[in-house]
């Protein structure tokens, strides 16, 4: 099929990040969606434990002292606090701790709805079509059947690992990351590109 | 911002759907485009990745200001990672979004590409607690 040119694809792309940062207040970022999928039962624990400390002010105090006693040590502790005289803060605490934010269930819409788009994209481009390969190019690389699915899980595997150790992925590093300036982005988005342009070359080389 | 539950499922179901029927017309999720990507045979689609930066960007610093930051850190699972993602993308030809979209194009072999995102997201956290526990910036 015709694939959009690189400018208007470009302006679709851009502007699906930048309407995303203005319709839900967030930046965009797909494997964030996954980890809260896929971690949504540790995560309602830890709204729950959060709910229960922001309702309770000493608990909370104790609980985060534990936390600096833990980190630091004792006497680093207590050093700190006597240097700066500071007394342990009340107020500001409850409102520093994470809001509830987004739940699983609306990030399990958010990539359903993906696979509902890319549907809608090829019915309305007329290249649907059920296969269970990825094309001739896959499988003059990685071989047919059992093959190319092992591959694909192995790969599949290294981008979910991947992107939750490195923090992020092609939309969460490179769109709005990047776009944002973020150094961190910077950094990932050249060491994931980098990577998978060695690893093509490496692949074809073997073919 | 504050929106009710039924609003985040209307608005991120839209967002995601949106962004299935680009990343389709687009063509990443076709392996071939890719690859050819990866391996700088076109352009095509390099130039659309790098110009959806600068169009973001130019919104983001230049035309509106204050809106939510990205919360991205500088820790020790960065480089590597990235790394890691970097291979898989190559191999499995899909980022975290590409396995959907190709699976609702009817390219069901991305299931299995699914699967591993899946099981690589679950094991990332329990590995993380037993070996790395670095701070990612978040308490979440």
């Amino acid at each position: 099929m015709e694939y959009w040119t690189w400018w208007k694809g470009a302006l679709a792309l851009g502007g699906l990040t930048v309407v995303c940062a203005l319709m839900v207040g967030r930046m965009l970022g797909v494997s964030g969606a996954w980890a809260n999928v896929v971690n949504w039962r540790e995560n309602r624990e830890k709204r729950k434990t959060a709910a229960a400390l922001r309702s309770n002010a000493p608990a909370m105090q104790n609980a985060l002292l534990a936390a600096t006693l833990a980190e630091f040590g004792e006497s680093a502790t207590h050093q700190a606090f006597a240097n700066q005289g500071i007394t342990l803060p009340t107020q500001p605490v409850a409102r520093a701790l994470p809001t509830s934010g987004v739940s699983c269930t609306v990030h399990l819409t958010f990539l359903a709805a993906m696979v509902l788009g890319g549907f809608l994209a090829a019915i309305a481009s007329g290249h649907f079509e059920l296969r269970l390969d990825l094309g001739a190019a896959h499988t003059r690389l990685f071989g047919a059947g059992l093959h190319e699915w092992v591959a694909l899980l192995i790969g599949g595997m290294l981008v979910g690992f991947g992107t939750q150790m490195g923090g992020g992925c092609t939309s969460g590093h490179g769109l709005s990351g990047v776009s944002r300036l973020t150094p961190p982005s910077l950094l990932a988005t050249a060491m994931f590109f980098g990577s998978a342009v060695a690893v093509s070359f490496i692949v074809e080389g073997f073919a | 911002m504050k929106l009710s539950p039924l609003q985040q499922h209307l608005r991120y179901g839209l967002l995601g759907m949106l962004m299935g029927i680009t990343l389709s017309y687009i063509g990443f999720t076709n392996y071939h485009e890719t690859h050819k990507m990866f391996l700088f045979a076109d352009l095509r689609m390099l130039f659309t990745f790098a110009g959806a930066v600068a169009f973001a960007a130019f919104f983001f610093n230049v035309l509106v200001q204050g809106l939510p930051s990205s919360n991205k850190h500088l820790h020790p699972g960065v480089i590597p990672g990235s790394l890691i993602f970097g291979a898989g993308w190559a191999i499995s030809g899909s980022c975290p979004s590409i396995a959907l979209v190709q699976i609702g194009e009817g390219q069901l072999a991305a299931v299995f590409t699914a699967f591993g995102i899946l099981f690589g997201v679950w094991s990332y956290r329990h590995v993380h607690r037993r070996f790395f526990r670095w701070d990612s910036g978040s308490c979440s």
